[in-house]
Order: C-alpha cells, then structure tokens, then sequence
C-alpha cells in the first residue's frame, strides 16, 4: 500500500487532496434496535481484516513520515448498516466475507464466527417484539491529506 | 431486499466537512457499486471511479443518474494498471473508498 500512496501522490496536482477512508482496526458491534432499546447480538471481529486496517494505517503513517504527504485534518464517524431480517444480515455478512477473505485460512475463522453471530442475532429478534431492527456499527476514520514536494 | 447503509447520512457529512468537490476533477479508488461516488459526484467538475471488480463497475454503471452521464465515468481496473496509465498531476481530489489497493 505504500507503493500505492506514492503513486497516488504522483497523480495528485500539487495542490490537491487525499481523502483516506477506511474502518477503524476494531471489531463491529451487531446492535438489535427495539423501542430506544439497544441489545447486542456480538461483536464482528475478523483477524484478518483488523491486519489489513492496521497495516493501511502503518502505510499511512510511514508516508507521512517520509514527508510525502501531510495529515491536515482527521475524524472518525460511525457507519450504520441496516438489515431488515436475520437473513439479510446473514446474505450480508457472506457477501463481505466473499469479498475480503483472500485465502481459505480467514474464510475458515470469518464464516462459523459470522454464522454463531446471526445465529444470536435471530434468537434476540424471536424475543423481541414486531419492528426490532438490526444493525452493523463500523468505525471508520477518514483523514484529509496534502502531498508535500520538496522546495 | 432492503439492505441499507449510513442512511443517517454520516459519511456525506464526513466527506464534505474534509473537502469542496465544486468544479474538481476526483479519482475515486475502490469505488465499488459507487455508494460512495453518489455522495458527492453531483458537484465534482468530472469523476474517475475505478475498482478491480468487473460486477461491482457494471452495478455503479446500471446505477448511473442521468444527469451525471458524462461526468462520471467508471473502470473496473486495479489501481497499480490505472496509475501507471496515467499522467502525473492529473487530480484535484483522490478519494481512496475503504480501500487497501
């Protein structure tokens, strides 16, 4: 990724802009939303993605301190899927996982964890009375950034 | 199927508290279905949206407004193919989309 941020910087007019958006290297609360009530289903961790944040965040930080581009401004903001049923979320979660797990060894740890969490998902939304509401909560940072060149 | 994400809107706001896309030219990396593209592509002068995946570009194609027809335009090609195509200082604004490259 570093190689990447360096030929981003090429392809950036001097005075332009790097938006950098990407979750935060935690895990994602599964909330189940009733009547101003909040429950939790579990936490969406996957080892594998929490490595690929942590090293964008590594790239990140190493770019700025070889000088190549400089941080100007930084927030974190939540991300709210909404999934109407169980199966949704479970259709979801698959999605993301065919998406991201790149070997066999992180499909094998994502897929039964993300299974037990809709399994637990569904057994809250049973309890729950009619118009319950599922909800993933993702972190995620976004930071403004400048290429600098040397004078 | 109704699967919805940040209709509280958090990201737009995020995006346009970091930057003013009037009248830039944007690339846009892991644009994906162009969730994202959406949120700001109506004020940006052009868009270059690109992602490696061939079935998220035709989706974000499908998806495109009429009124942004010509101003964004989609790739499905992987960042390292595209940049090394492409001339040097030639972006106002990179956005890189919940992406790792």
């Amino acid at each position: 990724m570093v190689h990447a941020l360096e030929e981003i910087r090429r392809l950036l007019k001097p005075t332009g802009i790097l938006i950098d958006i990407h979750p935060v290297a935690e895990s994602s609360p599964i909330e189940i939303h009733q009547g101003g009530k909040i429950d939790l289903a579990g936490d969406l961790s996957v080892r594998q993605w929490c490595t690929d944040y942590e090293q964008a965040d590594m790239a990140l930080s190493e770019i700025t301190q070889r000088g190549l581009l400089a941080v100007e401004r930084e927030s974190v903001f939540d991300s709210l899927t909404h999934y109407d049923s169980v199966e949704e979320l479970r259709t979801g979660l698959k999605e993301s996982i065919d998406k991201f797990a790149r070997d066999a060894q992180s499909a094998d740890e994502a897929v039964p964890h993300a299974e037990a969490l809709a399994a637990r998902a569904e057994e809250l939304i049973q309890a729950a009375v009619s118009g319950a509401e599922l909800i993933v909560r993702e972190r995620v940072h976004i930071s403004r950034l400048k290429p600098r060149f040397p004078t | 199927m109704t699967i919805r994400t940040d209709p509280e809107n958090n990201e737009a706001r995020a995006l346009s508290d970091m930057a003013n896309f009037s009248g830039h030219h944007v690339l846009e990396i892991g644009c994906g279905d162009g969730r994202v593209t959406w949120l700001y592509a109506d004020k940006a002068a052009h868009v270059t949206a690109i992602d490696p995946s061939a079935s998220q570009i035709a989706l974000a194609r499908e998806q495109l407004p009429g009124q942004l027809q010509g101003r964004v335009e989609f790739h499905d090609i992987a960042f390292e193919d595209f940049a090394a195509a492409s001339s040097p200082s030639a972006f106002d604004i990179v956005i890189l989309s919940w992406s790792l490259c």
